[in-house]
């Protein structure tokens, strides 16, 4: 069972999508504006919290400003962003405050189901769009490849060919048996870009987050 | 001579000629200004003709001889200042016919077409100057030491003058702050009533989504809803114009609705020089295919650099077989394989990864000129 918590300040979303949500989940509470969700997550300390980008209360924040409160539990608890819209607007801002994740309010609860069971066991869970997104602002489109590893502003070669497939619309499986490798290695990768995306100083992600005001 | 239509109105309304209903207000005008009056009452509070708003020239330039009129009276105000009799009669023709040409100039030959805003400004600043002359001439009568009441007139000339000049400076300024303000009360307008839409109407689309079930009717309702209410809460911000991702996405959209699908366009890249048109219609045939025959989730990815446009378009339908698909099934072999060869660009259709639906990747190289 994983435990999750629902946080979203609408009631009906909340209570669609604790119903939609498969066995292997355990809704351990909700919450709706920024302050109830930072107080519940010290409390309950839940494997996943299930955190909408677009929240009332606490600084004006939003799900931004929860993890920001919550950083230091981030060892524990993990967080898979929901959001209205998967423009990379909404989701950047989370994503570099730490989330490990995002999916859209439209998803079906059984993709809802298979995102937290990911971000659950330390992976991260990337969109089509926020991919494409990822290989725009990294430059790797125009050919821009990282010569090093620990290169922070660049993808490598084959974090590139993930994201490409990712962005094409295959599962991490998918995306293994097309590259011939193990789905392990393909989640190391998606994880390397995570980091370098919650990391990095490259331009374009820092005016993302400049422009809403998330630094 | 046409002064602001009035009469013009009046003989349609009444069915009389223009030239007679003129000839009636210069006869009542000999009444005590009877006809002047009725004129300007009339002038005020008909209502515009609103269907016929043809710009109209008028030949006589009544500002100019207006000014005229006025420079005559003041030149004769001039040269009788230094005499006994106090020339304020005078002085008060020239005020009073400057003022109308100013007047005159501003408010009827606006709409005028064959007198652009160089008359207007070469009529306002003889105005100003004439008024601001007479006034300093009219105060240096007699040895400097005029009459009370030429002195005081004289004195409201020269501020009129200067007023002239900055009065369209003053209502321009005045009209842009109201504009502006008018402007930005819009704007937080918009962004109030595009948050609260944020906040409640997309939320609701998003619910009604997810509990409807992709491709049921009602989940592509919301869905093509809550792209359009997108479109229009953040259209202001996103460049405008058309490329090879918008009008693709275009496509997805009109596609979505048709059919039980779920169409997700990504796009990276830049602008790119290679021959787009055939790339989007054959991604537009390709899109069709999986929605007709595959429906579900189909993932369409746009990569445009410097030197090449791919589109790959995937569904996890239950694929097809280009061997096995009879010679009159012109839809891959014509519209999407044909189209993307004869545009110097190639398209390969496989099956998907692990076998699973079909996968069509569109290329085509940028032209070298």
């Amino acid at each position: 069972m994983t435990r999750v918590l629902i946080v979203d300040d609408h009631s009906i979303f909340r209570s669609g999508l604790r119903a939609d949500l498969d066995d292997a989940i355990e809704v351990v509470g909700e919450a709706e504006d920024v302050d109830s969700a930072v107080r519940l997550i010290a409390e309950l300390e839940p494997e996943v919290v299930l955190l909408d980008v677009h929240l009332p209360g606490g600084a004006g924040g939003g799900g931004a400003e929860v993890l920001k409160r919550s950083a230091d539990l981030f060892e524990r608890v993990k967080f898979l962003a929901l959001s209205v819209s998967d423009s990379a607007e909404d989701v950047v801002g989370v994503i570099r405050a730490g989330a490990r994740g995002y999916i859209t309010k439209g998803s079906s609860g059984a993709e809802v189901s298979a995102a937290v069971a990911t971000v659950a066991s330390g992976d991260a869970v990337f969109s089509p769009r926020l991919a494409g997104f990822v290989l725009d602002a990294f430059g790797a489109v125009s050919g821009e490849q990282a010569v090093h590893d620990d290169e922070l502003d660049r993808l490598s070669a084959r974090e590139r060919e993930v994201m490409r497939l990712i962005a094409r619309g295959y599962a991490y499986k998918e995306v293994a048996s097309e590259l011939f490798i193990s789905i392990k290695t393909v989640e190391t990768h998606v994880s390397a870009v995570l980091r370098k995306l919650q990391l990095s100083s490259r331009h374009e992600l820092t005016a993302w987050a400049l422009g809403r005001k998330l630094l | 001579m046409l002064v602001a239509g009035v009469s013009e109105a009046l003989a349609a309304h009444l069915g009389w000629s223009v030239t007679r209903v003129r000839w009636s207000f210069v006869g009542l005008s000999l009444f005590g200004g009877a006809g002047v009056l009725l004129y300007l009452w009339m002038w005020v509070f008909i209502p515009l003709d609103a269907t016929e708003r043809t710009p109209v020239t008028r030949s006589f330039a009544t500002s100019a001889w207006l000014l005229g009129a006025g420079a005559v009276a003041a030149m004769v105000a001039i040269a009788t200042a230094n005499s006994e009799t106090s020339p304020y009669f005078l002085v008060l023709l020239t005020i009073l016919l400057t003022g109308a040409a100013v007047a005159w100039s501003i408010g009827l030959d606006r709409e005028d077409p064959s007198k652009g805003p160089r008359y207007r400004l070469l009529v306002r600043s003889f105005s100003a100057g004439l008024l601001v002359l007479t006034g300093v001439l009219l105060l240096l009568s007699r040895g400097a030491r005029p009459d009370a009441l030429t002195a005081v007139l004289a004195v409201f000339m020269i501020v009129l003058g200067a007023a002239a000049v900055a009065a369209p400076s003053v209502v321009r300024l005045w009209t842009d702050l109201m504009a502006e303000r008018a402007g930005r009360v819009r704007e937080e307008q918009r962004a109030e009533i595009a948050a609260h839409l944020h906040d409640s109407v997309l939320q609701t689309l998003a619910v009604i989504q997810n509990r409807a079930g992709t491709g049921t009717e009602v989940a592509r309702l919301a869905r093509a809803q809550e792209r359009e209410l997108r479109d229009w809460l953040f259209g202001g911000t996103a460049p405008t114009g058309a490329d090879l991702a918008t009008d693709i996405r275009d496509l997805a959209g009109a596609i979505e609705i048709d059919f039980p699908v779920r169409i997700e366009v990504v796009a990276t890249g830049e602008e790119s020089q290679a021959p787009a048109a055939a790339v989007v219609a054959a991604t537009r045939e390709a899109m069709l295919n999986a929605a007709r025959h595959a429906g579900g989730d189909v993932s369409v990815y746009i990569e445009t650099t410097r030197s090449a446009i791919d589109v790959f378009v995937r569904d996890r339908g239950p694929g097809v077989d280009l061997t096995k698909l009879p010679a009159d099934r012109l839809g891959i072999r014509e519209s999407i394989i044909g189209r993307m060869a004869r545009a110097g660009g190639q398209a390969t259709v496989s099956a998907g990864v692990g076998g699973v639906g079909t996968q069509v990747h569109l290329h085509v190289e940028a032209s070298d000129d």
